[in-house]
């Protein structure tokens, strides 16, 4: 950090926060607040002469409140720059008549209690989020008794504790006696790992912090009894398994089974587990002085603000999405923006510099050309049809429309930062955007061809790029057994899948429709999958307005890995393709006999298609 | 605790409840019975 600190390319700007984002890859325009800390970071040579002289005491945040910091201090010993904050909602001396003893003592004169927030307005061409994660809270879990028992703490109160620029010094004690414990144990997966409370997902370094921890605790107190209360030990990574080794070497025990209930007995503050050792199948109880909680990692309480902030997607788990898990592991979907660290999941520090390393390449190859090239699949918009009514812009995922509706001036595509979903031309209903591959007057044709002979045993699939179609490949792949009677559009994004082809299909006699697109965590468009949905909800309404039976259009979220599932669902639809009538697709004919497309949106007719060679 | 609403799978016909949120936006939804993700939400007729 001091490095960064002080390099002459790299401006840090601490004690701040992100307000606003605009723009696009290469052309991000970034509003910065800067918090005031109400001393000059500049002037302030950290002498510690205010701090000593501050009345207020107020709980240590970085010591896990362990120990007491002043109003006036510094966050951290390692903290850049080196230099005080003031806590002005600790302060006295915001009223100077109430205190102000830091400002008399200060010879720099560098405290100012009028100090106010400033914004800086920073221009750059690509971003990486790094903005970490927060620690589960394991209150909620009663039967550990955190916060109930003195004597169980959590992993990271467990760092400061042990850590020799913790509130003791690196004095392992335990808190209800300030003895050092002769007895410990860790108790791993708590708020991971659940179905039921917590998160459902594995931690990743909790683990190999406890491993670690056991032989830390080893090193300094080697007559300390160590036990380990786990479900599975994931030490899978380089190294992992000598430590794991070395651990059970020195006399660590593991135990496989987490404790039932704990209880304190009142006059010694020990604490008595009830486990289930799995690996015997008896029932054990253990004394032990002390117990750490090994608790798991959730993602960022702020993590909705960052979202909106970059136009990123998140994972079920919380964590934001990458653009692709194999190809481009730290890419966000948003072109420019790259992800490093436990922002995008559980990670231990190796994966964090790794992933970082990456990140910063994938900037630098960015930043070091004046034009990028990005995949012409991009939208276009006509601007004599185009009405200003700005449903592209609502709809995009990757704000890459701008649209002035007061002023009616027509949208236009901001090209480098449009991902291509097709999102906007399925949603504009004056037929204004058009698509520059994956276009109507290719998708038209597709469905003509079809349905060109004997539509009645035909299933028209539109199937995304990046899952369902991967799907069907999957099955494919793997030699799945389906009926051939489906039929397979590829388009981008289900997105894509606008409301006329649909219709279209229909008109042509097209017993059955299946739109299928990503699962929605697993959108690659953000969030264009959700307008998917709308539109097939919104057509099913129709249809039955229409006297159209809604169950002849299908929807399906089928991931790339998901080969079953895709063989699976076309056994069903053609199970129900065979159940439609052929009175049933004329009803349908006539009843869309009349469909045109929408707006001035003009279907080709098969003679003006031209396929170039 | 979250409303409630009607919901009918269109692949195999099964009715059932799921929350739901009208303020909220589109939520990926599955046929308890048969999986599907063909789930129509049943509107209340208009008296």
């Amino acid at each position: 950090m001091m490095d960064v600190g002080r390099h002459p390319r790299i401006k840090l700007f601490v004690y701040s926060e992100v307000e606003d984002v605009s723009g696009y890859v290469g052309n991000f325009k970034v509003k910065v607040r800067k918090k005031a800390r109400y001393v000059d970071e500049n002037e302030c040579n950290a002498c510690a002469e205010c701090a000593k002289i501050c009345p207020v005491v107020v709980p240590d945040e970085f010591q896990m409140g362990f120990s007491s910091r002043k109003a006036i201090y510094i966050q951290l010993p390692q903290a850049v720059p080196s230099a005080y904050v003031l806590d002005m909602n600790a302060c006295l001396g915001n009223n100077p008549i109430a205190c102000g003893k830091c400002v008399e003592v200060c010879d720099k004169k560098c405290i100012d209690y009028d100090m106010q927030d400033q914004f800086i307005d920073l221009e750059v061409g690509a971003i990486i989020v790094a903005s970490g994660m927060d620690v589960y809270d394991p209150t909620e879990l009663d039967e550990f008794g955190y916060t109930r028992f003195d004597n169980v703490i959590t992993s990271m109160e467990f760092e400061r504790l042990i850590c020799a620029g913790g509130p003791t010094t690196g004095h392992f004690i335990r808190l209800s006696d300030r003895e050092t414990p002769k007895t410990i144990g860790f108790v791993q997966c708590v708020g991971s790992r659940s179905e039921r409370r917590g998160n459902r997902y594995c931690s990743n370094i909790c683990c190999m912090n406890t491993i670690k921890d056991t032989v830390l605790l080893k090193d300094h107190y080697p007559d300390i009894e160590v036990k380990v209360f786990y479900m599975d030990l994931r030490a899978f990574g380089k190294g992992f398994e000598d430590l794991l080794r070395r651990s059970r070497s020195e006399g660590v025990k593991y135990i496989r089974g987490i404790p039932g209930e704990i209880y304190e007995d009142s006059k010694t503050k020990n604490l008595i587990l009830d486990v289930e050792n799995t690996t015997t199948g008896e029932v054990e109880k253990h004394e032990l002085d002390m117990l750490v909680l090994s608790v798991g990692v959730i993602p960022r309480q702020d993590g909705d603000l960052i979202q909106k902030l970059l136009t990123l997607s998140r994972t079920v788990d919380g964590f934001f999405m990458e653009s692709h898990p194999k190809l481009k592991p730290v890419d966000a979907p948003t072109r420019g923006v790259f992800f490093a660290g436990c922002s995008e999941s559980p990670k231990d520090v190796k994966d964090s510099v790794t992933q970082a390393s990456a990140s910063a390449s994938r900037a630098g190859i960015l930043l070091s050309s004046d034009r990028i090239k990005v995949e012409a699949i991009t939208s276009v918009i006509d601007k004599d049809k185009c009405t200003s009514c700005g449903i592209c812009y609502q709809a995009c995922p990757f704000k890459a429309i701008v649209v002035d509706r007061k002023a009616k001036i027509p949208a236009e595509v901001i090209e480098a930062a449009c991902a291509g979903c097709g999102t906007c031309g399925a949603e504009c209903p004056f037929g204004a955007v058009t698509m520059k591959h994956f276009t109507d007057e290719q998708i038209f044709p597709q469905i003509d061809a079809i349905l060109e002979e004997n539509p009645q045993d035909k299933i028209v699939v539109f199937a995304c790029n990046w899952c369902s179609y991967q799907g069907g490949d999957n099955a494919g792949m793997s030699r799945l057994q389906y009926p051939a009677t489906g039929r397979i559009i590829r388009t981008m994004c289900s997105g894509r899948v606008d409301e006329q082809f649909i219709l279209y299909a229909f008109s042509k006699g097209a017993p059955i429709v299946l739109v299928s697109g990503c699962h929605f965590a697993d959108c690659h468009y953000i969030d264009a999958n959700r307008w998917t949905q709308k539109r097939v909800e919104k057509l099913w309404d129709k249809l039955e307005r229409k006297g159209i039976r809604p169950e002849r259009l299908q929807l399906e979220w089928i991931s790339a890995a998901e080969g079953q599932k895709f063989a699976k669902v076309m056994r069903e639809i053609e199970e129900m393709r065979q159940k439609v009538t052929p009175e049933e697709i004329e009803h349908t004919k006539k009843v869309l006999s009349d469909w045109k497309p929408k707006g001035a949106k003009r279907r080709p007719k098969k003679a003006e298609v031209k396929i170039e060679a | 605790m979250a409303e409630e609403a009607n919901f009918k799978c269109l692949r195999c016909g099964q009715e059932f409840k799921l929350p739901y949120d009208p303020k909220a936006g589109p939520q990926e939804r599955t046929c308890p019975k048969c999986r599907s993700n063909s789930v129509r939400r049943i509107k209340e007729q208009k008296k």
